[in-house]
């Protein structure tokens, strides 16, 4: 194909601990064209955070260790390229926001200077004009005075303020790609909402492709083209928006749906939960990894471990059943939280 | 900041006199008589015993005797040495030169040493120069400081004859030589101490979220390194370091008396000995006031290391 911006290929990043091998990402893929917008969702430690970061190559190894996979960057394999090949894309060619922005910035440089950095490395700007781009960037992502704040440190500006920066720090080079980890995770729920706002309305503008990963289904219903639902380490479900929300074929993400909230509060709904924890990744369970926690388990889960196989127009399932037209999600039924 | 800097100088009033009056309560307790000191051997004439107690002011009860202290303080006047006879100021005005002279050495030594040393250890962690490190520290910071002192003067004095083991000047060393030991020996356990925090700061900050942006921002290691990392982790050594530094201008006792170093330690040590009131006292005050200083200095400088830190008269938005 074409056009593909970034291409993430059956990638495995594990870790070699002294308790044994951490399976944090085992066998990924997907693909991200210009402009377009990626949803990567899953549980916390489904390896969601560190995909991304194996892909920036962002991760220490050891004890990190690439078993298997590839990254192309525009055609060109970000895992075998030198160190200094990817400096020059890291935030240039693909910048980063991260999800606590009380810690993501130095609290002993002013936030002006933090924004500019990237522009004097990558753009070769001095002093000067890195820092009056600086101060656009502010202005540009909604900072009031953004003269006069740019030369405000980390812990002068509050929660939503600091991920505005990082934000205009990430979009200060024009990237291709804004990887976004969680990045409203840690914001009251009215400033998540200013931040996707502020993200769309920049993609808009930049033509930036977006990687949005979440824990929140909800997050990326209304920005995401494709979503790539991740469990245990591995991708579980890959579609369009369109094709996840309506007809979603792993049990995996009926149950991330049934435990979204419902907006309607005259009615008594309940929350499902997914029952029990997500596994150990020291020792993820035969066969199907969900399978311990599935509603629907039959015996060959136990045994079989399922591929991501196409149901048809690119929509990917790795449920054993996906294909069955006889296996349907039933009306949630459970004990549930009552609201 | 002019308004903390006030305050901070205000604060030095009851501080300056908490220490003294416990100063001159212990000597009331204290046993031994400076004037009879003085005679030696001999034995005086009640006269002229009852006269010279008299001269000094010693025959008043110790409260006086502190409030006619406070009152010569005022007009620069530090009194007359009952052992010596000189003025106290001279004495002093002779000998601290030589407890600065050694204490800028050290810390010198200090930050070298101690910092470059840290750097090491944490950037090769695990490896063998980290080792080295870890465990020349942990044996430093063990051995009392007398005993180093002592090793020193008999490897590099007695066995290599290559340098000085007492005083300040010679015939056959150059002044240079004869501060190496000293300062080594007063830098020792403090160099360890700071190579430590050094490590442990710099490991500290390094996982930290903002080191992860710099390298996310496409940074170099040594940009990220003495950018964001070492100005973090920095902070609490410079602290470190000033406090120490404030220790080593009270004049080192220790160092001082093992290498026969004319500082300011020495000649209270000797003081103490003598029951030369007026000297304790005098050096005591002298010392007070730099360490008071000194400290008032590594708080000011925190503002400048850590813009978090901002002082009360400052305006936050």
């Amino acid at each position: 194909m074409a056009g593909e911006l970034l291409k993430v290929d059956d990638l495995k990043m594990h870790f070699h601990t002294r308790d044994g091998v951490v399976k944090a990402v085992d066998g990924v893929s997907y693909t991200l064209n210009p402009g377009e917008t990626l949803g990567v969702v899953g549980e916390s430690g489904s390896g969601k955070s560190v995909t991304a970061l194996t892909m920036m190559r962002l991760i220490p190894m050891p004890p990190g260790k690439i078993e298997g996979g590839e990254v192309l960057f525009k055609g060109e394999s970000m895992l075998t390229m030198k160190e200094e090949q990817v400096r020059d894309i890291r935030g240039n060619r693909i910048a980063m926001i991260f999800q606590d922005p009380m810690t993501s910035l130095n609290p002993v440089y002013r936030i002006g200077h933090q924004i500019a950095e990237p522009l004097i490395t990558h753009k070769g700007m001095s002093k000067k004009e890195a820092h009056a781009r600086a101060v656009e960037l502010l202005e540009m992502v909604g900072i009031p005075n953004a003269a006069s704040r740019a030369r405000d440190y980390p812990h002068q500006f509050s929660g939503g303020m600091r991920q505005r920066a990082m934000i205009a720090m990430a979009l200060s080079c024009d990237p291709d790609v804004l990887i976004a980890d969680e990045p409203t995770t840690a914001l009251d729920v009215t400033i998540q909402a200013q931040i996707l706002e502020l993200m769309q309305a920049l993609q808009k503008r930049t033509g930036t492709a977006i990687i949005m990963i979440t824990h929140d289904l909800g997050v990326v219903a209304d920005i995401a083209n494709n979503i790539l639902v991740m469990y245990a380490g591995r991708a579980v479900e890959y579609g369009s928006t369109d094709q996840v929300f309506y007809e979603p074929s792993h049990p995996y993400t009926w149950g991330l749906m049934d435990s979204l909230p419902t907006h309607d509060l005259t009615e008594k709904s309940t929350l499902c939960p997914i029952e029990g924890q997500p596994p150990s990744l020291l020792n993820v369970p035969s066969g199907c990894p969900f399978n311990p926690r599935c509603p629907y388990v039959k015996e060959e889960c136990r045994t079989t471990v399922p591929e991501l196989r196409d149901l048809g127009d690119g929509h990917l399932s790795a449920c054993l059943f996906a294909a069955d037209p006889d296996f349907k999600r039933s009306a949630a039924d459970c004990a549930g939280v009552t609201r | 900041m002019f308004r903390y800097i006030l305050k901070r100088f205000a604060q030095f009033i009851p501080v300056f006199i908490g220490v003294t009056l416990l100063l001159f309560f212990i000597t009331t307790i204290l046993p031994g008589d400076p004037v009879a000191l003085r005679a030696g051997e001999k034995k005086l004439s009640p006269a002229v015993y009852a006269e010279m107690r008299h001269a000094f002011g010693l025959d008043k009860p110790w409260y006086v005797q502190y409030v006619n202290y406070l009152g010569d303080l005022t007009q620069g006047d530090l009194g007359t040495s009952i052992a010596s006879g000189r003025k106290v100021e001279v004495i002093f005005k002779e000998t601290y030169p030589y407890t600065l002279k050694l204490a800028l050495a050290a810390i010198t030594l200090e930050i070298l040493v101690g910092i470059g040393a840290g750097l090491i250890s944490a950037i090769k962690q695990y490896t063998f120069w980290d080792t080295l490190v870890t465990l020349s520290t942990s044996i430093l910071v063990a051995l009392p400081v007398f005993w180093l002192g002592i090793m020193l003067q008999y490897v590099f004095g007695i066995q290599l004859h290559i340098l000085p083991i007492s005083g300040a000047s010679s015939a056959r060393f150059s002044d240079f030589a004869h501060l190496v030991l000293p300062a080594i020996t007063l830098a020792s356990v403090s160099t360890a101490y700071a190579a430590r925090i050094m490590r442990s700061q710099l490991l500290e900050v390094q996982s930290q979220d903002y080191v992860r942006t710099a390298y996310a921002k496409g940074l170099s290691p040594t940009r990220v390194l003495w950018g964001h990392e070492m100005k973090n982790a920095l902070i609490p050594v410079v602290t470190f370091v000033g406090l120490d530094l404030g220790a080593m201008l009270s004049g080192a006792i220790l160092t001082e008396t093992i290498f026969n170093w004319p500082g300011v330690g020495f000649t209270i040590y000797k003081a103490i000995g003598q029951r030369d009131f007026p000297v304790v006292f005098g050096g005591v005050t002298i010392v007070l006031f730099a360490v008071l200083f000194v400290n008032l200095l590594v708080d000011v400088s925190y503002a400048f290391l850590d813009p978090r830190i901002r002082f009360g008269d400052a305006s936050e938005g």
